[in-house]
């Protein structure tokens, strides 16, 4: 084979024509991430040798240009990845008004038939066991990390952390050979105390950082029944970090109790999101999917660090692909993993003022993403990302793309619910009661007759007790994600 | 900008569906929709909102009236001189006299036995029960288990729950 030849942009993570500003901050970025005093994992040191000779080379601008006549013309396209850009409007329009514009952004495999092995996996379960969990929901926890365990395979790395009020390491990060023995540790875990899901957090993610690696999928499963109290701010900066050090969280929440906005929160900050278990049975069969998509793995979080042109606001942007989810709207934005069998989707909306929409052309964002592609030793170059759109004197009459029109007919009814919650929360139980009807009459259009019944009860729960009961708040948000991902499924 | 034929919403030009609504504003009629009854669903909706709304029943003999801040309901407590607040959950071996659950006492950090009014010969307090979130009159924390003396139109919290307390004055 020949030696893969380094690529210093590549290594950096910045474009071809990257300011000097943009290389130098890149460089010191990478060095504290990588230098010799902090980095634990093997390989880092001779990667951080690198990153500083791409740095040198790079920071001079005479052998940067040295280096860049040596570089084909062209970018090379990407190994694994494609991706596709779509609008929902042909054009926008010359306006003294502010227009909407809708933008799918698809990452998929490259080639679907080359199987790239799957990585290895660095996995820390972290379980909730407050006295709430007491009784059944306890017992199918701990059947259901039985059960992922004995699915591990021999290259992942896997631990158990249990957490109340206070969190105990069950099983410490490591190659797992006796699995017999640590089953019957998880059975060992008893319930008591409160939820403070920070002291859980903590414990998992120094697991997982024993063992960080490049080339290892580092992943955190949370699983929680209830609120945590006073400690919310300390776990989103925990998330946070994790998502610089490409640690995913994803969040199972069981019943009715916990706060789902919170743990969506937290999880959007690594590119995850949370699922909802009104049933414990369907415990087992959600960690096994969560680990299933773990394995599955092709590219971790895509990072898409961008910035607004002059007169564009985002508005609103979600995944509905390959597990539906908010994502915050601030730079770098999480977007989420691309998995070997499933692309990443993500719909964006902008509204666009007049001063923007006024040349011929407006651009609406300009970003590059960034990935780290777990199959691959040496850092993929980040890929330019470039949303722009024609402005002329009328309306193209060109329809909306099919994907486009079924992922928002889909999003706007999860935004509806969204509303709704946030309407009821502020006490405007009016206007809360009339879209959750709306909201019922189109599930009902759509043939979801179970999910319209939720939004009616809800609305008539709304109507006489001025609030949402937990369980229906939480069925119908989850419900109209689902259907998102139908949705995303069915456009293939 | 696009008025929704269904509703008037206003929306901005480019929207597809309305905002309000939900109304699919342009474009094509890819999306089918489909015919089908609504009875069974009214008739379950019905049902549900059929059953009785917690009216508190008015006695005479009420000396102590607690009023939800948040929702503004009242609930007037008489009957018994002690009584214990809380929130009911599934597994529990002693319930509270009074359940706040209706009243979003979980999310407001209301525990499962928060705290116990009680009313004497002179004076009506409250204590609390060794809470996770505290007691709070007027916003100052209680110690828990010490009694402390209500006044009327008193504020207290329990964790975030605000109740005013609202005394019969003889």
């Amino acid at each position: 084979m020949a030696p893969e030849r380094m690529d210093y942009y590549a290594l950096l993570g910045v474009l071809r024509d990257a300011s000097q500003e943009d290389i130098k901050h890149a460089y010191y970025e990478a060095a504290q991430r990588l230098h010799p005093d902090k980095n634990q994992t093997a390989g880092e040191t001779e990667l951080f040798l690198e990153v500083q000779r791409a740095y040198e080379v790079l920071y001079n601008p005479k052998r940067r240009a040295q280096y860049d006549a040596t570089l084909p013309k062209e970018e090379t396209p990407l190994l694994f990845i494609k991706d596709k850009v779509e609008y929902s409007r042909p054009n926008l329009v010359h306006l003294d008004e502010p227009q909407l514009i809708y933008v799918l952004l698809e990452m998929s495999p490259r080639n679907v038939d080359e199987k790239i092995p799957a990585p290895p996996l660095n996995l820390c379960l972290v379980l909730d066991r407050s006295t709430s969990m007491q009784g059944e929901k306890m017992d199918i926890v701990k059947a259901a990390a039985s059960q992922l365990m004995r699915t591990m395979r021999s290259q992942d790395i896997f631990s158990v952390v249990s957490f109340s009020d206070r969190a105990e390491v069950i099983i410490p990060a490591a190659f797992q050979a006796d699995r017999t023995k640590l089953q019957g540790r998880i059975q060992m875990i008893q319930t008591g105390g409160a939820t403070e899901i920070y002291q859980g957090l903590e414990a998992g993610m120094q697991e997982i950082r024993r063992n960080l690696h490049s080339q290892r999928v580092s992943h955190l499963i949370l699983l929680t029944d209830g609120q945590t109290y006073g400690d919310e701010q300390a776990c989103l900066q925990l998330a946070e970090e994790a998502g610089r050090q490409k640690i995913g969280i994803s969040g199972l929440g069981i019943g009715n109790d916990w706060n789902d906005i919170f743990l969506d929160a937290l999880t959007s900050r690594t590119g995850n999101n949370s699922a909802y278990i009104s049933n414990p049975q369907d415990i087992k069969k959600l960690l096994m999917d969560k680990f299933n998509s773990i394995t599955n793995t092709l590219a971790e979080d895509m990072l898409l660090e961008f910035k607004l042109n002059e007169g564009i606001d985002l508005n609103y942007a979600f995944r509905l692909q390959p597990e539906g989810g908010p994502v915050a709207l601030e730079s770098p934005m999480h977007l989420g993993p691309i998995l070997q069998d499933t692309p990443l989707t993500v719909i964006f909306e902008f509204v666009v003022q007049p001063s923007a929409a006024k040349s011929n052309q407006a651009n609406l964002l300009d970003g590059s993403l960034k990935m780290a592609i777990a199959a691959r030793p040496t850092p993929a170059p980040p890929l330019r990302i470039r949303f722009e759109q024609s402005v002329s004197d009328t309306p193209g009459d060109v329809p909306p793309p099919l994907s486009i029109v079924r992922a928002l007919s889909r999003l706007t009814l999860y935004r509806m619910q969204e509303k709704a919650r946030e309407e009821a929360q502020a006490g405007h139980y009016e206007s809360a009661t009339r879209h959750l009807k709306n909201l019922a009459q189109h599930l009902l259009a759509q043939g979801e007759k179970d999910l319209a019944k939720t939004a009616l009860l809800e609305a008539n729960h709304l109507e006489r007790m001025q609030s949402l009961s937990e369980n229906g708040g939480k069925e119908i948000k989850y419900g109209t994600r689902a259907l998102l991902l139908s949705a995303a499924e069915v456009s293939k | 900008m696009i008025v929704c034929t269904n509703c008037k919403h206003i929306n901005m030009d480019g929207a597809m569906f309305c905002s309000e609504c939900g109304a699919q504003l342009t474009g094509s009629d890819i999306l089918t929709t489909q015919n089908m009854s609504i009875d069974s669903i009214e008739e379950s909706a019905k049902q549900a909102s059929s059953s009785p709304k917690p009216t508190p029943a008015v006695a005479l003999n009420t000396w102590i009236t607690l009023h939800l801040m948040d929702t503004g309901q009242m609930l007037p407590v008489s009957d018994r001189s002690e009584f214990t607040l809380g929130r009911i959950s599934e597994g529990q071996p002693i319930m509270p006299d009074i359940d706040l659950s209706p009243y979003q006492a979980y999310a407001n950090g209301v525990s499962r036995l928060h705290a116990v009014v009680k009313q004497t010969a002179s004076r009506i307090w409250i204590m609390d029960l060794g809470s996770a979130n505290g007691t709070y009159i007027n916003g100052k924390r209680l110690n828990p288990n010490i009694e402390h003396t209500l006044n009327n139109g008193d504020i207290i919290a329990l964790g975030k729950l605000k109740i005013q307390v609202l005394l019969k004055t003889s």
